[in-house]
């Protein structure tokens, strides 16, 4: 039985390489059928803003590869209920990612086997 | 199940140690270990949150020593094997990278 793996991203989505390598981690574990999840945290919640465009960054869209995760069989989707409404976010472009209250979160850290924050 | 949770960055202008605080649970531990140990510097906020908390707190003896960092006696001061036996007592460490 293989070992559960929660990913925990803290990072903005265009500051650096950070919020990429999380999700590439959630993506290569969906795509060998790891059970894995994801929790946006922090900064990491702006990730799941709706209407962001990178073009003139020249960075490719983030956004995209996030609502391919379902499809990599990635459907443990989480976010911090509490660092979205920090930060002011309304409309979220995920709608899998369930809104979680702090202790929501101990419990979920709990549940997995080994935890990855980046 | 405990998870122990790891700190390296300093808590003055990083939200690692006030989003930690607020999800850690009660069987959990925290050590602080590089610039992470200026959240026991006496007199701060960082230091007023963690000492109003009770949880169970470690620090590596050399990072707090080489930053003139006082460990207050409601926290552990450890060596790198303590750290070791530590990780292998909690059943998952989550460092916050």
């Amino acid at each position: 039985m293989a070992k559960s793996l929660l990913i925990i991203s803290r990072q903005s989505p265009w500051s650096g390489p950070a919020a990429r390598e999380a999700l590439d981690i959630v993506l290569a574990g969906g795509a060998f059928d790891l059970p894995i999840g994801l929790l946006f945290l922090d900064d990491g919640v702006l990730q799941l803003s709706a209407g962001q465009n990178a073009k003139a960054l020249q960075q490719k869209d983030l956004s995209a590869n996030l609502q391919a995760l379902p499809m990599f069989g990635v459907e443990e989707l989480f976010y911090c209920a509490e660092s979205a409404s920090t930060r002011g976010l309304g409309t979220l472009s995920l709608d899998e990612a369930q809104p979680l209250a702090a202790e929501q979160i101990t419990a979920l850290i709990d549940r997995y086997d080994q935890v990855i924050t980046l | 199940m405990s998870t122990l949770h790891v700190l390296s960055h300093s808590p003055f202008g990083d939200d690692r140690l006030t989003s930690c605080l607020r999800l850690i649970g009660s069987a959990d531990a925290l050590l602080l270990s590089g610039d992470a140990v200026y959240a026991l510097q006496a007199g701060t906020a960082p230091f007023s949150a963690l000492q109003s908390r009770q949880i169970k707190l470690l620090v590596l003896a050399e990072d707090a020593q080489a930053r003139a960092i006082d460990v207050p006696a409601w926290a552990e001061a450890i060596d790198y094997p303590a750290f070791v036996e530590l990780s292998i007592h909690h059943d998952k460490v989550n460092s916050w990278l």
